[in-house]
């Protein structure tokens, strides 16, 4: 019976040790992850983002980035939106950041001002191939807190018009163009929208990025204001939001809450116009239906020939806590060099943020009328934002969709959004 | 008085002075073979919990540092805050939703599977099926089945010459959609487990009652309910316990910008936002603690409760 | 009577076949999906219930650009462990909590209660700290961390000890067998059919784990089939039939396993509970 017992503890040593060994083989991984150097002088940079599209064809810019510099190797490590960042919160409290990854101007504040970010400032000043001044203005200005640089910029997005040709060419409209306003886009919405429910002209989610904030900034309003108030309560941008939630009042929009079902609803041809984000450009391009069906065409303007779109981009940040600076600074600053900011143009990862570089990217989906991303960032508005932008955000949807959904007054609604905004900004 | 002694620390202590060897010997057993277990979570679970307790006093700072006492003050922030409110009430409907109709089918499952019945091996594999399925899978089927322009659901039912309904957008339908994924989901578990109690029932307990002439329905309460008793209240608490933690499928389901957010956003749900998404941790886990006291105020009641319904041998 | 009897069976059986339509449905159509064209399966005018032809390209699109022999082989490792440690440490504390008297018991047993009772996100921030501060980040071992041990298996496995008659035990002290040698001699082979629930629970819950192994394993050749599944489904937001097509393969060995052990535990029971 001893016997039994003893076996049954050498059980549990053995599955212990099974476990540490399956860990030993991996921790000497985890140590060069963390970028110790071992025998070969080889030090890993690891790369976190948060869009899969796009890490597969970041692997082939590493791929290069290591030919070059055969001493780093650079592991990227994706997650989804949410998940990237609970993980990478997680990681800041226990120091363990990646060594390199994306900003985004909703966290820069967060984590740029509690020290979780490498400031580059002088790294840049010293660079051959980095500076800020070949980038768009504003984009850059997006990751600088207090005269710190804390990530260059790396891709921008814009928000275009996305039509069905096959759609208009039955009700024989003529397609989308610079010189549409909000009364053409009404009105072919109108011809485009069945009374049975199986066609609506437009899609109009309920959604602030790909949504109601284009119709605020091109009807002169504004979400935040520079000194940082709400501008919900403002006028002209009561006007935009009435102006856009008035497709589905109408008749001429279905009510769409969901990311996922916006462009669903394009796709099986429910809707035959739609806002989407030039993000959405590789996704749309592997689809069949999409390619052959659909174009994009750059927003309408006001009634008043007012133009814009909402610009927002991401930047490369490199954690305080990496070992290898110098090394994670090498992978940052190929990124955002000119030559590596076509590589990835070339590719179509994004919009590359460097000045000219942008046509290649254009170059990327031939099969669509992609220019019209880069053709608006002269008028774009940076999406509005401030030190804790998602707990607003979030908040507005919540007071909004009863507006939208046409239940309550949208000038009311708009107030009270102000009120909460202004409350959340004075606890930032 | 001295029973009441007895009471909180347990007939054990009074009897320490006379201890057997035999006593001793069962008491380093009970220490031994419960170590692994109690060390694991203490380390692993009970540390975090008082953790988290200690952070709902606090205004959180950034990354862990940086926090600043604050007292009650998330706790009072979180009685007027409407949408806890929301979100208990939430909780606690999903939670009679889901679990009586859960265990009744179940059991009524299990005692049909448990006969003799011709296939009954393919029918424990069907209804167990939706067990294996990865969360991500589940909600992604459930949400297309459910949607309200193309979805399958809604196309059967206008082939019936019914309405469409917007499962996921309509604020009154919301819950109910997601219920009924909960139950879809777990009536394979309560089944399982149920099964594997009646099992245990000897069967000549039934043959006995058989001679009787006891009908069927007779014997189901007489013997199969009684003695299957232990498990039933296993499966009654863990569940209840699961439901009442419910996230996964309204996360993935339902966003802040749906409609139906306010009718169906949960005590777990809301505390992950305040967590990790807005940063503001304290308030996270004031919200936990919420949660955490409603559970444990429900489990105790059926603690005690168990003693006038469950069966030990 | 036998004519009765038939008719109750007959409506059994279409009862039983309705209830598992309706449980299989789903999957019926995730399979269906994962075999059709993007405009297929969104199309609505006309509803298309079977795709034209079978599109296994899907799949194969699917299997190379993801390592899943790799993230079968995570999974499998982690549940494994899991179940070998949960099984193990929870059989033992609850016939200890089931039928020894030790000081501290009813106490030491609210724990484990009271762990049930809390919300898995609360756990994953502060251990993921303590597998960042052992080094042990996109490891096997960080899967298996959080499910060394389980409050659920210690309560599960008390309920059957609990339901097991005592006399057994008493004659098995009688004959000499000494606490541990009662446990794992006469008390563990009865309660086999938990035994074998707990472990495919055990294997069931780690496999669906989301949150823990998408935050600890960042590194994709560390990630579970049911994480990978979700940064799977960010990828493809738009291609359905290629989500289906990996949902499929990240769910059909877990099936399989289920089968095979489903009679085990089942039947199992009858033939060596009896005798004793």
């Amino acid at each position: 019976m001893k016997k039994r017992l003893v076996s049954a503890f050498l059980c549990t040593v053995l599955i212990s040790a099974m476990a540490a060994g399956c860990g030993n083989k991996n921790t000497s991984e985890q140590a060069s992850n963390n970028g110790e150097e071992n025998s070969g002088g080889e030090v890993t940079i690891s790369y976190a983002c948060w869009d899969s599209n796009q890490a597969k064809l970041l692997e082939t810019v590493a791929d290069e980035f290591e030919k070059e510099n055969p001493n780093i190797k650079i592991d990227i490590q994706v997650n989804g939106w949410d998940d990237y960042w609970t993980g990478l919160e997680a990681a800041a409290t226990g120091g363990s950041l990646p060594d390199t990854f994306w900003m985004h101007s909703n966290n820069i504040y967060y984590y740029g001002s509690n020290d979780q970010l490498l400031d580059l400032t002088d790294y840049i000043e010293k660079s051959d191939s980095v500076d800020l001044a070949d980038y768009p203005e504003g984009l850059g200005q997006i990751y600088n807190i207090d005269g710190k640089q804390y990530a260059v910029p790396k891709d921008y997005d814009t928000i275009a018009l996305w039509y069905n040709k096959t759609l208009f060419d039955e009700a024989k409209l003529s397609y989308p163009d610079e010189t549409w306003t909000w009364d053409t886009l009404k009105d072919a919405a109108k011809k485009l929208t069945k009374d049975d429910g199986s066609q609506y002209g437009f899609c109009a989610g309920l959604h602030n990025q790909e949504g109601y904030y284009n119709f605020v900034y091109q009807n002169g309003g504004k979400i935040i204001t520079d000194d940082k108030k709400s501008g919900y309560d403002d006028e002209k941008t009561v006007q935009g939001i009435e102006e856009y939630f008035s497709f589905v009042k109408d008749g001429l929009s279905p009510e769409i809450y969901d990311d996922q079902a916006r462009a669903e609803a394009m796709q099986n041809g429910l809707c035959a116009m739609g806002l989407f984000g030039s993000w959405n450009l590789s996704g749309f391009a592997e689809t069949e239906f999409m390619t052959k069906n659909f174009d994009c065409a750059v927003l309408p303007s006001a009634n008043d020939g007012t133009r814009s779109t909402i610009f927002n981009g991401l930047g490369n940040a490199i954690s305080a806590t990496t070992e290898h600076p110098d090394e994670a600074w090498k992978w940052v600053e190929y990124l955002s060099s000119k030559e590596g900011q076509e590589r990835q143009a070339e590719l179509g990862t994004a919009i590359s943020a460097y000045n000219g570089t942008a046509d290649k990217f254009a170059e990327a989906y031939p099969m669509f009328n992609t220019k019209c991303y880069i053709d608006m960032v002269d008028y774009a508005q940076i999406r509005p934002y401030s030190n804790q932008t998602s707990v607003w955000e979030d908040k507005a949807y919540e007071i909004l969709k009863g507006a939208y959904a046409g239940k309550e007054d949208t000038k009311a609604a708009c107030e009270k959004t102000a009120k909460m905004m202004n409350e959340a900004l004075g606890a930032e | 008085m001295r029973r009441d002694y007895r009471r909180i620390f347990g007939k054990e202590w009074n009897t320490v002075k006379k201890v057997s060897k035999k006593t001793r010997n069962e008491w380093y057993w009970g220490w031994f073979m419960v170590a692994p277990t109690i060390l694991g979570l203490i380390v692993l679970n009970i540390i975090p919990i008082f953790q988290t307790l200690y952070l709902s006093f606090f205004k959180s700072g950034a990354f862990g540092k940086g926090n600043i006492f604050v007292g009650l003050d998330n706790y009072k922030r979180m009685l007027s805050d409407g949408q806890v409110w929301h979100a208990v009430k939430n909780t606690i409907e999903y939670t009679c939703m889901v679990v009586p109709v859960t265990i009744v089918i179940a059991l009524l499952m299990a005692v049909a599977l448990n006969g003799k019945l011709k296939g009954k091996g393919i029918y424990r594999t069907i209804y167990f099926v939706p067990m294996v399925a990865a969360p991500a899978a589940v909600t992604m089927v459930w949400k297309w089945l459910y949607n309200s322009q193309y979805g399958l659901i809604n196309h059967v039912l206008n082939k019936l010459g019914m309405d469409s309904v917007n499962w996921i957008d309509d604020p009154r339908v919301a819950l109910i959609s997601i219920s009924i994924i909960g139950i879809w989901s777990t009536i394979g578990y309560s089944m399982v487990l149920l099964l594997a109690g009646l099992q245990e029932i000897p069967r000549d307990y039934y043959e006995a009652s058989d001679i009787d002439g006891a009908s069927k329905v007779k014997q189901f309460f007489s013997i199969t309910v009684p003695l299957v008793s232990p498990t039933l209240f296993f499966v009654l608490v863990t569940s209840i316990i699961t439901a009442m933690q419910v996230f996964d499928v309204i996360y993935m389901m339902i966003d802040v910008t749906s409609p139906s957010y306010d009718s169906t956003v949960s005590l777990v749900y809301l505390f992950y936002n305040n967590s990790f998404k807005y940063s503001d941790k304290g308030y996270g886990s004031a919200i936990v603690m919420l949660l955490l006291m409603i559970i444990m105020v429900i489990t105790v009641i059926q603690t005690k409760l168990q003693k006038k319904w469950v069966n030990y041998m | 009577m036998e004519r009765k009897r038939k008719i109750i069976t007959f409506i059994l059986h279409i009862v039983l076949i309705i209830g598992a339509f309706v449980m299989v449905l789903p999957f019926l159509w995730m399979v269906l999906t994962a075999l059709k064209t993007v405009s297929e399966s969104t199309s609505m005018n006309p509803f298309v219930f079977f795709p034209k032809t079978m599109q296994w390209e899907n799949f194969k699109i699917v299997i190379e650009q993801n390592d899943f022999i790799q993230l079968y082989f995570n999974t499998f490792a982690m549940m494994a462990l899991r179940v070998f440690c949960a099984v193990l440490f929870s059989a033992m504390a609850a016939y200890a909590f089931a039928r020894l008297e030790f000081p501290g018991k009813n106490f030491l047993f609210g724990l484990v209660l009271f762990q049930m009772m809390v919300p898995a996100q609360i756990f994953v921030v502060p251990q993921y700290l303590m597998v960042d501060k052992m080094g042990f980040r996109n490891t096997v071992f960080a899967l298996v961390f959080p499910g060394l041990v389980s409050a659920f298996g210690t309560f599960l496995m008390r309920q059957f000890f609990m339901g097991l008659p005592k006399e057994l035990e008493e004659s098995a002290r009688l004959d000499g067998c000494n606490i541990w040698q009662t446990f794992w001699k006469v008390m563990l082979p009865l309660t086999r059919s938990g035994l074998v629930a707990l472990g495919i629970f055990t294997a069931l819950f780690s496999f669906k784990d989301l949150m823990w192994p998408l935050i600890v394993n960042s590194n994709s050749d560390a990630a579970t089939l049911s994480s990978a599944l979700a940064k799977i489904s960010s990828a493809y937001s738009v291609n359905y039939p290629q989500l289906m097509a990996a949902a499929v393969l990240a769910v059909w060995p877990m099936m399989l396993i289920y089968m095979v052990f489903q009679k085990q535990f089942i039947e199992g029971i009858a033939t060596s509970g009896g005798k004793l």
